[in-house]
């Protein structure tokens, strides 16, 4: 029973890694392409001169088309206002890319409505004939949803917090009062990387460019990536390693109980040889009994398995918001599964049966079981420890058979130090979060869509009360602040005086801006990637509008963020901004109590509503790190719910190591009980070994959980936050303490359940086992 | 030799042991009546089969007769509790086992300490020196600190009745206690038997070998779970 339960455990592990991978591996990416995404994204206010249909002709272009795209702000609860991205489209009914499905009867919204997509759903309630508010520029409108459409490949609303909205063109020009074609999706043909995309989009800019259409900003996704399909890569990966080691425990388990079951073997192969059989008829024997295991694990283990990948899979399609297009699994997949689950145990045990059933019928036949030869081991320390013979004799026999001890204390302290490790990566994501707080020193911060003066931008504020400080920059955090004010490359511009309290971000390299003459940048992480990794002290050309600009690179900062560049506020203004005028305002708050800013914040939203600015959103600090904390959440929970399923893993491999034990000294069991151990007394004795091995394992867990500990992190910041970041390590005392605490529990119920068995066994029924 | 007082010590009335098994009821003890003396040194003999160790069981609280009374001076055996028995046995009783049973991962000093610390009759500062004496006793002094699986036959089972002696019992059982040994050793360990009687203590030893030289006060023998004939040598 204990074997195919280890086989269980192993083949449903790997088949749910398996199913998962399958479905999940081809479904995102799947729903992504099925849009017809598009490769690159060129904004001009000269659109008009383009040949629409020449230049989808050009043998680079695959397909193009003008979709509209601006960033308003929608109310989804009374005074609860969120970006509102909203997209103007030429056709409904004929997308030649960046396609989007309709969830509803509508295909087509009516004029002057909008679709919104569904995973907007999540964060509001509205719904199919609301009328939301939306607020363009000072104007408050109402607007009416007459559909619900599905987007994959945007990133979900209920992570980044936005609607996503769509409507026909002379729609999205009467609601917005914007022009129409001012963006320029593009597909091309025969590119297959970023490098290749951004060369084909080099030469048709320059062409764009040489024709009189001045290409004002370039927008590159990642070349056949979902927005979030690091989430999904993080989770595949993590599911895949839990699954891998679940695997390898099960694996483990198997060869441990199955050197057992032929150890308890011994006399009967002994008596089968005996009487006639040969060591190939024996072994045929154990072989079958392997493969009838197997075939029972298989019926258990494969529908398990498909049941567990396919809610695993539903719930990252849920999280991310795409479709679960894989909705059954080809025959090949349950062969497979079928297949691992009978040949693996016998793979698994192959040499241990061959070993097993190579005995001599002389030596067989002698056996009596466990091994009486037991070497001496004088731990003197111990005996000051405790003169206690039932403590020695506890030890002693933990120590008894050392390669089984040795497989137990290792799995267990795999258990442990992956258990461990998901809670300091949990950590590191924590003080990656606290960081952002301590980073970002103000409280609310509100964004406009146009820069206006510094005066103007003030007015309406200045009868709040909880405010302590207001500064005014260009630019800011976030992909909407990057839309409005970048480079050429995309990389967000953020102008903020260099000796700004409000900004503290934490320098990989160089150091943060300076009072030098020079034109000094500071780069994050990921804007580092974009421009090719230039060291400190180097000089970087960036293309601001059309001004081209040479910057020195001071330093690189960390940052869980979109690419950004960083200027002192004079610099820029002297540059670009003669008028120094601003679109962001940083409020910092008197009282920095959770409901206070939340109040701040409402209030500067009423403040804001008589207005005409041109807001795109209000957003506290408290609200940003909700956000970041969303993107990040599924992988924590992952993280820890798999981390601890390891751990019981692990568990259960002790049990039965323990389990095995006692079976083996069932008539020393009944010999202690003759000779006046009480039940208590036995039951003690198997605990405490249970527990000297709980303890081993969770020591050498914890060591080993420190270096796991710091590739986890580097691994995760690589993949989460870019080449350049490095998640920091982090050790978490709530996690060792849980950690400890659930694998003492863990290690006593492994020991006491069997324990319990033992006792059990009646006294002459001990005696008398062979 | 002759049985120093008439006191009685042990007394099987009506004992009778069936297994059941999924086929049909055994019935390995039918109506045991047996009643020995303080001091005796008891045989009891018989084939395979006969009932030998199911007795011996029955005696030691090892076992549970299905019907009947098994009572040891004043304590009737089956009104005890796991515990209760567990911890009467280690002080009333010694066991000697055909295949000596010691704890493998302990030496012979330790065996001992272990048993007298189970049943924490020996004050502990006497428990060393109480370990001396009966390794002396049973003549393997010089192996206290050896692992069993290093000592002979002979010497561990010696090791096992110093074992037995441990908290001073007053009824030693030996099951087939030389039955794996040879003819030498096992008259060794026979005599050790035959002085612990001489000095009082009441001997029940199963065994198969009709050795009439060796000086029992009396031989049951049985036959098919009944006692066929008893022999008294005083």
């Amino acid at each position: 029973m204990l074997v195919v339960f280890a086989l269980v455990l192993g083949i449903w592990g790997v088949g749910t890694v398996f199913v998962s991978y399958f479905v999940l591996a081809n479904d995102l990416n799947a729903n992504y392409q099925s849009t017809n995404p598009s490769q690159v994204v060129l904004h001009s206010e000269k659109f008009e001169k383009l040949n629409l249909q020449q230049f989808i002709e050009k043998p680079e272009v695959e397909t193009a088309e003008l979709r509209d795209f601006s960033l308003q702000r929608i109310e989804i609860s009374p005074n609860d206002w969120i970006p509102l991205w909203l997209y103007g489209v030429e056709d409904f009914e004929k997308f030649n890319l960046a396609r989007i499905f309709p969830e509803t009867e509508k295909i087509v919204p009516d004029a002057g409505t909008i679709l919104i997509e569904r995973d907007c759903k999540h964060i509001t309630k509205i719904d199919v004939g609301d009328s939301p508010r939306v607020r363009i520029d000072g104007n408050i409108l109402n607007v009416k949803v007459s559909g619900i459409c599905f987007d994959p490949a945007q990133a979900p609303a209920t992570q980044d917090a936005f609607i996503y909205a769509y409507t026909d063109k002379s729609s999205y020009k009467k609601i917005t009062g914007l022009p129409n074609n001012h963006r320029l999706i593009v597909r091309l043909n025969n590119v297959h990387s970023d490098e290749d995309v951004k060369r084909v989009s080099d030469v048709l800019v320059n062409e764009l460019n040489a024709n009189g259409i001045t290409i004002s900003s370039v927008e590159i996704p990642k070349f056949n990536q979902h927005p979030h399909q690091w989430q999904l890569d993080t989770l595949i990966f993590l599911v895949g390693s839990i699954g891998l080691l679940a695997f390898i425990m099960g694996a483990v388990l198997v060869s441990q109980l199955m050197r057992s079951v032929m150890a308890s073997q011994v006399r009967q192969i002994g008596i089968l040889k005996a009487i006639g059989g040969s060591q190939y008829q024996v072994f045929q024997i154990y072989i079958a009994m392997l493969l009838l295991m197997g075939f029972s694990a298989g019926i258990i283990a494969v529908p398990l398995s498909v049941a567990s990948g396919y809610a695993f899979s539903y719930f990252v399609a849920w999280k991310l918001n795409f479709n679960i297009l894989t909705t059954s699994l080809p025959v090949f997949v349950y062969v497979l599964l079928f297949a691992a689950s009978l040949l693996l145990p016998v793979m698994l045990s192959f040499g241990i049966v061959l070993k097993g059933t190579s005995i001599s019928v002389r030596q067989a036949l002698a056996d009596y079981g466990i091994s009486q030869k037991v070497s001496l081991r004088e731990f003197k320390f111990l005996k000051r420890i405790s003169d206690s013979g039932s403590f020695i004799l506890a030890i002693r026999n933990s120590l008894r058979n050392s390669r089984r001890l040795a497989v137990t204390i290792m799995a267990m302290a795999l258990g442990v130090a992956i258990f461990s490790t998901g809670f300091n990566v949990r950590q590191s994501l924590w003080n990656l979060l606290s960081n952002l707080k301590s980073e970002l020193r103000y409280d609310v911060q509100v964004v406009l869509g146009n820069q206006i003066s510094q005066e103007a931008a003030l007015r309406p504020f200045a009868s709040l009360q909880n405010v302590k400080k207001v500064e005014m920059w260009n630019g800011g955090r976030g992909q909407i602040q990057s839309k409005l004010l970048s480079t050429n490359k995309g990389a967000g511009i953020v102008a903020l005086p260099y000796k700004s309290e409000l900004l503290k971000l934490k320098m990989i390299n160089g150091t943060w801006l300076s009072s030098s003459v020079e034109l000094e940048i500071v780069m994050n992480q990921q804007a580092c990637d974009l421009y090719n990794h230039p060291g400190v002290g180097s000089y970087v050309i960036l293309m601001i509008g059309e001004k081209n600009i040479k910057c020195k690179l001071v330093g690189i900062a960390e940052q869980f963020e979109k690419p950004k560049i960083y200027m002192d506020v004079e610099k820029y203004d002297s540059l670009f901004n003669p008028e120094h005028l601003i679109n962001s305002l940083m409020f910092v708050a008197g009282d920095h109590t959770y409901e206070k800013v939340v109040e701040l914040k409402r209030e500067i939203d009423r403040a804001i509503a008589p207005t005409d600015f041109k807001v795109l959103y209000v957003m506290s600090q408290v609200e940003r790190v909700k956000i970041i904390y969303d993107h990040l959440n599924i992988i924590l929970t992952t993280i820890v719910l798999l981390s601890f399923l390891v751990l019981v893993v692990s568990a259960i491999g002790m049990a039965s190591a323990t389990g095995i034990n006692i079976l083996e000294r069932t008539r020393e069991i009944g010999v202690m009980r003759a000779i006046g151990a009480t039940p208590k007394v036995i039951y003690s004795l198997f605990v405490m070994e249970g527990m000297i091995v709980s303890i081993l394992s969770i020591s050498l867990g914890l060591i080993l959980s420190y270096p796991l500990s710091q590739l986890a992190a580097i691994f995760f910041g690589n993949l989460m936050l870019g080449k350049e970041a490095i998640l920091q390590y982090a050790f978490s005392p709530s996690g060792f303490w849980i950690t400890l605490l659930i694998t003492l529990l863990f290690g006593w119920l492994a020991s006491r359940i069997p324990a319990k068995s033992a006792v059990q066994i009646p006294t002459h029924k001990a005696l008398s086992y062979e | 030799m002759t049985i120093e007082t008439n006191e009685l010590i042990l007394s099987l009335q009506d004992v009778t042991k069936e297994f059941l098994s999924q086929e049909r009821k055994f019935t390995a003890l039918k109506n045991i009546n047996l009643l020995v003396q303080k001091g005796e040194y008891l045989a009891i003999t018989g084939k395979s089969g006969s009932g030998k160790s199911t007795l011996l069981n029955m005696i030691t609280g090892i076992d549970h007769p299905t019907s009947g009374s098994i009572k040891v001076r004043d304590v009737t055996i089956g009104q005890l509790n796991e515990s209760k028995l567990a911890k009467w046995r280690g002080k009333n009783i010694g066991i000697v086992f055909q295949f000596f049973q010691l704890i493998p991962t302990l030496t012979i000093q330790e065996n001992i300490l272990l048993a007298m610390e189970f049943v924490d009759v020996i004050p502990k500062i006497d428990r060393l020196k109480r370990v001396q004496d009966l390794l002396t006793q049973v003549g393997i002094a010089d192996q206290a600190n050896k692992m069993p699986s290093s000592l002979s036959g002979g010497e561990q089972q010696r090791a096992a009745i110093a074992r037995a002696l441990a908290n001073n019992p007053e009824i030693i059982v030996a099951d087939e206690p030389t039955g794996n040994l040879d003819s030498k050793t096992a008259d060794s360990v026979n005599s050790i038997f035959s002085s612990l009687a001489m000095s009082g203590k009441t001997v029940i030893v199963v065994t198969h070998e009709r050795n009439t030289s060796l000086k029992y006060h009396r031989i049951v023998n049985l036959l098919d779970g009944e006692i066929e004939v008893q022999n008294s040598q005083i």
